[in-house]
């Protein structure tokens, strides 16, 4: 059944079908919408599974639009990175299920838009999810900005004024990313007369136009780094991940930045495969950008009151770790990067589910207006504790094989300041989410009135709970997802014939 | 003779299920006191039921899982993890039942009693950790678990001193991390099974990194100076916390890292052929008389108890740093000999403070009439520290001495014999205090701790004269560590 073609297609398409149609379907009770979001998905979700258990049966796989062979009509690739479906998926299914309580207590937010906050998360899940599975650079572009766009609008959803400014400014930064990528793209397409990946690393390796081969390859980096929010074109980030509604910061900080890595390995492969140009430069930018954007994104993160504020800068450093591990491209260090891409995807979302359900709950989000919180919602801050330890990288959590495997990395390049620099940065991640939990289980409340509240809604605990427990026991089968991308990896660090 | 038996994950394992159960049902009091000694009674069970095996030479081994392809969670009851897990087990009977006592009447004793809980499950197993990635994962869990229990009182003063436990210990983490990884590059291994898994055609740049790095982040739990501060700050806990900080869990698992990297990861070969442990030898003998000075001018009594822990673990330090056979035993039996002292030492003080509200050595006048059994203990525990014949104590410096006259570091039996007079200094004048000097006026009625308190402490302050007087016969700790030394050493 796994092996059905068409399944790739209903992945894709069934989240963009069902955004396009919630407001129809919820025109006379808007109270469908969350339950035929949440239809969309699961359909989504089965194809997924179908999909990635195929990959892992049979390797990579492609899927031929109406049948047009390569170069001619498009062509959606599945391969190993592409599994990360799985994990959209999931944290889109969980996101849905979450918003259904959670969007009563945005205030600002008018009812009537309920429909259409489900239609921008759903097209937002399927924008990544094409992204993910596309073979065909035009495409990357135009999943880039439907997704692009509905996050833009995500973060303005709440209508509150701050929202709209942080909306502004995302939408600004990625504007311009997605111009650069387009660009690009271009630049490609001029240089081999073909917008299939695979064709374009052939055509690539035989071409001599290094000089504007290798302004593409600047300007696809520049714009998928403002994607992945590195340092120092974060500057969009903090502000819009902390003031989108909760479900949404779990998907933009779990999932959208990733696909901004997702793109970054997409565009490394055509490079590394096609040979072209020396990469040992573009190796040490990346190397380097990651150890500040770990560093600085931790430093800043340490200032912090405002939970929201604190999980998104530390989402700055978490990409660092990947970026890290990209560049220092070992064997050990790209696999402890691409699944750093899953499994921090796994933790920030609790991060966020949890800390939504706080002020949910409570109508506070700083540190000092939450103390105390711990004994009246216990659940809600073991989740959060649960998500600090794993973040900080404490085995046996999901946080630690990406440390264990890009340190590793780094001694294995000869660049051993890279894995101190790693080891040790995670030590001031430690600081601030210390600070968090100290506050929730060990200092006395200044809102006494926290004491008499509940427990969150079980709708809103069922995500945050079940992520966490993924956080445990993704650490102790860490070994599943690395013996999965470990021929990914090696795939992309070999050039074409070599 | 390796078996493949589950009981060196089951010591732990059972008692991670107990905390669990602590945690789930731990507000009835009954219950809560029901799992709290089941999980401490369990697991010495468990633990108790291999020594036979052990000392025939049985190593008991269990692979759990894999995280990943190399690395995972493995589990090996050798001699020398044998010792250190009934060592702790034993103690953590005792403590358990001294903590029940003590904690009467405080606060959040759920989270309390839980934590401490899973403290007796991690050190057992970091002392069954298999590989170096194992023990780097219970060491880290230590951390977090006693993170609540330093700061259990929750005043600003807590909190500050949980912060610095933290910033130091979790920094010494990262540094066993840093170096956890360089030895997997270099050898692709983490095993802890054999007399060293280094080898010399690594580069002695690379292996001094190791080494350096190993030893830092395991010097900050055992509170090598200058990598002491945490220590004598984090006094604030509650007393058994104290004990368990002091005496069994965190400080000796620092010492126990530091075994197992000479012994485990590099081996006594190769360090003997780097030299690389002199400067360690040096630090820890500078850091027994350091703590020793320091001690003498501390007025609260569990300050002054925490810097005579840290003038004690260096003993280990410079033991298993010497490289010789005696000074291994001594560095290994020491182990059980400052635990046990220390613990007794520490009963005493929770005890006084809990019976009288006193927590200042200069207050202690004449406490020994008021509470003879107690301050008996802490005599006897006092004399075991400055080494007299027949306490457990001794038989610790006896081995240094020799292992000093063995590698040629006679600068070491200064060492010891300063140390000693130092221990007299600082713990004599409390006994002296307690019985001989009585302020007038005072009435001789004797109010002693209560049961649950003083009982513990007897047993303490009776295993430091068994295990001074005892040492030779078979089954005593001693022959456990003369195994774990025949196997570092090849004999």
């Amino acid at each position: 059944m796994y092996d059905w073609p068409h399944w790739i297609i209903v992945a894709v398409f069934s989240p963009l079908l069902g955004a396009v149609l919630t407001p129809v379907v919820s025109l006379r009770d808007r109270r469908v919408a969350p339950w035929w979001a949440l239809g969309a998905m699961t359909v989504s979700s089965f194809a997924a599974s179908m999909l990635v258990i195929r990959v892992a049966k049979e390797g990579p796989f492609s899927y031929l639009p109406g049948g047009w062979e390569r170069p001619y009509g498009i062509e959606l690739r599945f391969d190993e990175f592409s599994a990360s479906v799985a994990i959209i998926c999931l944290i889109g299914w969980l996101a849905l299920l979450y918003s259904w309580r959670y969007t009563e207590c945005m205030h600002d937010m008018p009812k009537a838009r309920i429909p259409y906050y489900y239609t921008l998360v759903l097209l937002n899940l399927g924008g990544m999810m094409g992204l993910v599975v596309t073979g065909d650079l035009f495409n990357v572009f135009v999943f880039l900005e439907i997704l692009s766009l509905s996050g833009y609008a995500l973060v303005a959803i709440s209508g509150e004024h701050i929202a709209e400014m942080a909306a502004f400014k995302y939408l600004l930064m990625g504007a311009i990313s997605s111009l650069l990528v387009l660009f690009a793209i271009a630049i490609l397409f001029s240089i081999t007369g073909s917008l299939n990946m695979a064709d374009v690393t052939v055509i690539l390796s035989k071409t001599t136009y290094t000089t504007p081969a290798a302004l593409a390859l600047a300007m696809l980096a520049i714009g998928f780094m403002v994607k992945a929010a590195l340092f120092p074109v974060h500057i969009w980030l903090p502000d819009a991940h902390s003031i989108a509604p909760s479900p949404v910061s779990a998907i933009l900080s779990g999932l959208v930045v990733k696909v901004g890595i997702i793109g970054m390995v997409r565009v490394y492969s055509i490079y590394n495969g096609a040979n072209l140009l020396d990469l040992h430069v573009f190796n040490q930018v990346l190397v380097w950008l990651g150890a500040l954007s770990i560093v600085m994104g931790a430093f800043f993160a340490i200032f912090q009151d405002d939970i929201k504020l604190m999980l998104a800068y530390s989402t700055i450093s978490n990409i660092g770790y990947i970026v890290m591990g990209l560049g220092l491209s070992t064997n050990f260090s790209v696999i402890g990067g691409t699944v750093h891409v899953f499994n921090h995807a796994l933790i920030k979302a609790t991060l966020f589910f949890a800390a939504g359900a706080l002020i949910y709950r409570t109508g506070f989000r700083t540190l000092t207006d939450l103390r105390g919180v711990g004994r009246v919602m216990p659940l809600t801050c073991i989740a959060i504790s649960i998500g600090a330890i794993s973040i900080v990288g404490i085995p046996p959590t999901a946080g630690f094989l990406c440390k264990w495997y890009i340190a590793l990395g780094a001694f294995e390049a000869g660049q051993p300041f890279f894995g101190f620099a790693l080891i040790f940065g995670a030590l001031f991640i430690f600081i601030y989410y210390i600070r968090m939990v100290n506050a929730f289980y060990f200092q006395e409340p200044t809102r006494p009135e926290i004491l008499e509240l509940s427990e969150a809604p079980a709708s809103m605990l069922f995500p945050t709970l079940l992520l966490a427990a993924l956080c445990l026991v993704m650490g102790i089968l860490g070994r599943i997802p690395l013996t999965f991308i470990e021929p990914a990896a090696a795939r992309l660090l070999t050039p074409l014939g070599g | 003779m390796e078996v493949y038996d589950i009981r060196p994950m089951l010591a732990p394992a059972i008692s991670f299920a107990c905390s669990g159960m602590v945690f789930l049902f731990g507000s009835n009091k009954y219950w809560r006191r029901f799992w709290m000694l089941s999980a401490s009674v369990l697991k010495l069970i468990v633990v108790l039921s291999m020594l036979p095996g052990s000392l025939r030479g049985v190593v008991y081994v269990f692979h759990l899982i894999d995280f990943t392809p190399g690395i995972g969670l493995g589990f090996r009851a050798d001699a020398l993890g044998m010792f250190f897990a009934a060592v702790s087990s034993t103690l953590w009977v005792i403590t358990t039942v001294y903590a029940i006592g003590y904690m009467r009447g405080e606060e959040h004793l759920v989270r309390f009693f839980g934590f401490f809980a899973l403290c007796v499950s991690t050190t057992v197993g970091i002392a069954f950790a298999a590989d170096l990635l194992t023990f780097f994962l219970f060491y880290e869990m230590l951390t977090i678990c006693t993170y609540p229990l330093v700061i259990h009182d929750e005043t600003p003063e807590a909190l500050k001193a949980g912060r610095k436990y933290l910033i130091y210990t979790l920094i010494g983490g990262a540094f066993i991390l840093v170096g956890s990884v360089i030895v997997f590059n270099a050898t692709g291994t983490l095993d802890l099974g054999s007399p060293g898994i280094l080898s010399a055609d690594i580069g002695t740049q690379t292996l001094a990194l190791i080494f350096g790095l190993l030893i830092t982040g395991f010097s900050v739990k055992c509170a090598i100076m200058p990598l002491h501060g945490w220590l004598p700050t984090a006094m604030v806990a509650p007393t058994p916390v104290s004990a368990l900080l002091h005496a069994v869990a965190v400080v000796k698992a620092g010492a126990f890292g530091l075994l197992r990297t000479v012994y485990n990861v590099f081996g006594v070969e190769l360090l003997s052929e780097l030299g690389y442990t002199k400067p360690l030898m040096w630090f820890a003998g500078f850091t027994i008389i350091a703590a020793s000075l320091i001690a003498i001018f501390q007025d609260n009594l569990k300050r002054r108890l925490a810097f005579s822990t840290i003038s004690q673990l260096s003993y280990i330090a410079i033991g298993a740093a010497m490289l010789t056979p005696f000074s291994a035993t001594a560095a290994i039996v020491h182990i059980a000999n400052q635990a046990f002292a220390k613990i007794t030492m520490f009963f005493v003080a929770g005890s006084i403070q809990r019976t009288t509200g006193k927590t200042n050595v200069h207050e202690l006048a004449g406490i020994g009439y008021r509470m003879p059994w107690t301050m008996g203990a802490f005599t006897v525990a006092a004399l075991s520290f400055i080494g007299v014949p027949l306490f457990a104590g001794f038989i610790t410096k006896w081995y240094i001495s020799l292992g000093a006259l063995e590698s040629g570091d006679y600068w070491v039996l200064a060492v010891m014999i300063a140390s000693s007079m130092l221990n007299a200094a600082y713990f004599l004048p409390i006994v002296y205090l307690a019985f001989f000097k009585v302020p007038p006026g005072t009435k001789m009625r004797v109010t002693e701790a209560s049961p649950t308190l003083l009982v513990p402490t007897l047993i303490c302050a009776a295993y430091v004269i068994v295990l001074g007087t005892t040492a030779e016969v078979p089954g005593m700790p001693f022959s456990l560590a003369q195994a774990a030394v025949h196997f570092v050493f090849g004999m």
